[in-house]
């Protein structure tokens, strides 16, 4: 491989981050080419000794996602950091998919009662509207006590669900170290 | 060696030389696989992650020959994240050497 494909193939695999950040880090890698050739290396020589330039894009991409997620918590920030740490290897799809489907799983169910307790009023609303005949009070009590259980599971749920992302965002990132080399945490 | 291994050492690598004296990038990468073979390329990943953490700050700096370089300077937070890395690389490496020696003695 010559220089100017591996910057090609480097820049391919780093085109999801700003340009600005692009350029930067393209140019560590210029540099170290014009230092390489001062030392009397070849192309070919110092694009041995590099590496893969996909992989380290990928490397560069996955610590760029968790820096976004770090300072923005929104969704879909949050899911893309997941996915390219999944990425990093197929050691990570068991390690953190499955967590990841776990806890989301568990705050899926958590919000749907909530919302359900907390809606059932409203059914019996829509019952009496069908049926007014059969009007109970007690249904109309009970309804009531369920949506105030409802709120507070709802409540419940919005400050788990703030919870685990940040706690998973932790282990996001304990993730990268660990395939970057575990020793910080062995 | 195992790459994910290896590369847990270098961040130590690159810390290590840093607090002797600022290094520019290039200088970083030929010091240390002069010792250990590594792929080149992953220290500026690691370089930027650890300058982005604050552990790190750089300068440019013009040189007689080539263009001017990145020099890397360990800062005070990087000078006690160091300190810390070596008292876990010692607990480290003494571990494994108390295991290679009990395994050759029985």
């Amino acid at each position: 491989m010559n220089k100017e494909r591996f910057i090609k193939e480097l820049r391919s695999a780093i085109a999801k981050i700003p340009k600005e950040e692009q350029l930067k880090i393209l140019q560590d890698y210029e540099e170290y080419f014009q230092m390489g050739q001062l030392d009397g290396k070849s192309e070919e020589e110092m694009t041995v000794a590099l590496g893969n330039p996909k992989l380290i894009g990928k490397e560069l991409v996955a610590t760029y996602q968790i820096e976004k997620v770090e300072k923005n918590t929104s969704i879909g920030n949050f899911l893309k950091a997941t996915w390219m740490v999944i990425g990093l290897g197929f050691f990570n799809l068991v390690i953190v998919l499955g967590p990841f489907l776990v806890i989301a799983s568990l705050l899926l169910a958590s919000w749907g009662v909530g919302i359900g307790f907390a809606a059932a009023p409203f059914v019996v609303l829509v019952n009496v509207a069908i049926y007014p005949e059969v009007f109970l009070l007690f249904d109309l009590f009970n309804s009531l006590v369920l949506c105030g259980l409802g709120l507070f599971i709802i409540i419940a749920s919005y400050g788990m669900t703030k919870v685990c992302m940040r706690g998973f965002i932790r282990y996001l990132k304990y993730n990268t170290k660990l395939v970057k080399g575990g020793l910080e945490h062995a | 060696m195992n790459v994910q291994f290896k590369k847990g050492v270098l961040n130590l690598c690159v810390l290590v030389l840093l607090d002797k004296q600022d290094h520019y990038g290039y200088e970083l990468v030929q010091k240390i696989s002069d010792q250990i073979s590594i792929s080149e390329g992953s220290v500026y990943p690691l370089l930027r992650r650890l300058t982005k953490e604050g552990y790190f700050t750089t300068y440019l700096k013009e040189s007689t020959e080539g263009p001017p370089r990145k020099y890397y300077q360990l800062t005070e937070l990087g000078r006690s994240y160091l300190d810390e890395q070596l008292v876990e690389w010692e607990k480290f490496t003494r571990g494994v050497n108390a295991l290679i020696e009990e395994g050759r003695h029985e």
